[in-house]
């Protein structure tokens, strides 16, 4: 199993100052402690599950950025379709991290639905996603790092990863305030 | 309605890319519209990605429209709260009226995607207009547009009957 906050630590450092980096719920906080850039955006006090797509979005607009999206495993479920979404109009440069720990964690680690038993490699890759990498250990994420920025997109990338204890994120302002500041920052 | 006088008018207002799914009413206008080389088509699963995808475009500097039928509306609220309409995106979109005749005195049944669609649009602080002809095209779809910047909201026109 990853330990998040470390993978979140060394995604932050390799990533290049014009990528984009789209978060959502226990991993919103965390990444804001790491990175304050006007191309980040927590997807917080929006629609749970609607991350990804929105993502995928900004990066058909921008496709000359990279766009990151971190999706936890139970937003990924509340909007499957998206993994088919996403092969249609494909964004080379469009990655999308699952953050897998099974459970709903800032409601309080309740489980998700199939926790265990989904297998999110083998959804991505049957709904025509070609790159898709199950990540679970240290050495692994570290040799597959670059990749995340790399590899052409839509990817999907699967982080095994610990339970945590991260309390409801808090979002830094309105998110109509937000979105049109990332617009600000992307189309300036 | 002819599909070509909707899609010159969303040519003539900019529109980089429709993100919606078809439907019986709006088959011809899909089919000009994925002919139509100057604006990209994104298909979705789910009508409720729509404005999510739509919302990205728009933040990332495309204009998006969205065009999806009122049964499909109908399951979007929450996406279409937290994403279009709390970013506060200027988001057209151009909706087909299921049932909009089955509301007409004396009809054998009442279709509730219709009797449901226009309470709904007001709950949901959407302004919208009615279309339902070749001449009401470009006044209808372009003041939505107009309608849409002045708020910074998403607005709507409602597509009555097929396109062709």
């Amino acid at each position: 199993m990853l330990d998040k906050y470390d993978c979140l630590k060394k995604l932050a450092a390799r990533r290049g100052s014009s990528d984009t980096v789209v978060t959502t719920m226990s991993v919103s906080m965390p990444w804001a402690e790491l990175s304050v850039t006007p191309l980040d955006f927590a997807s917080v006090d929006s629609a749970m599950g609607h991350g990804a797509d929105f993502a995928y979005g900004i990066a058909l607009a921008q496709p000359d950025r990279r766009v990151l999206c971190l999706n936890g495993d139970g937003s990924t479920l509340m909007c499957l379709g998206t993994l088919v979404t996403v092969t249609a109009e494909p964004a080379p440069n469009f990655t999308l991290i699952i953050t897998e720990n099974g459970t709903y964690e800032v409601t309080g680690n309740q489980p998700v639905p199939g926790a265990g038993r989904v297998d999110f490699e083998g959804m991505a890759r049957a709904a025509g996603v070609k790159e898709v990498h199950t990540i679970e250990t240290e050495a692994d994420f570290d040799a597959k790092l670059d990749l995340h920025f790399t590899a052409p997109g839509p990817a999907v990338f699967v982080w095994r990863i610990e339970r945590a204890d991260e309390p409801v994120p808090k979002p830094s302002a309105p998110i109509k305030q937000r979105a049109h500041a990332l617009r600000d920052a992307l189309t300036s | 309605m002819q599909a070509s006088l909707i899609v010159d008018e969303l040519k003539k207002q900019g529109v980089t890319h429709v993100v919606g799914v078809p439907d019986n009413g709006a088959r011809t206008l899909f089919e000009a519209l994925w002919a139509e080389r100057g604006i990209t088509v994104i298909g979705v699963t789910r009508e409720g990605e729509a404005y999510a995808v739509a919302s990205g475009l728009y933040v990332g500097g495309s204009l998006p429209v969205v065009i999806i039928q009122n049964t499909g509306f109908l399951e979007t609220g929450d996406a279409f709260r937290g994403t279009a309409y709390n970013m506060g995106l200027p988001i057209v979109m151009l909706m087909g009226y299921r049932g909009f005749q089955t509301m007409e005195p004396g009809a054998e049944r009442v279709d509730t995607a219709a009797t449901f669609f226009e309470p709904t649009l007001k709950a949901w602080d959407i302004p919208y207009t009615l279309m339902s002809a070749d001449d009401e095209v470009s006044e209808q779809i372009s003041g939505a547009f107009q309608m849409a910047a002045q708020r910074s909201l998403p607005s709507a026109v409602l597509i009555i009957g097929t396109t062709t």
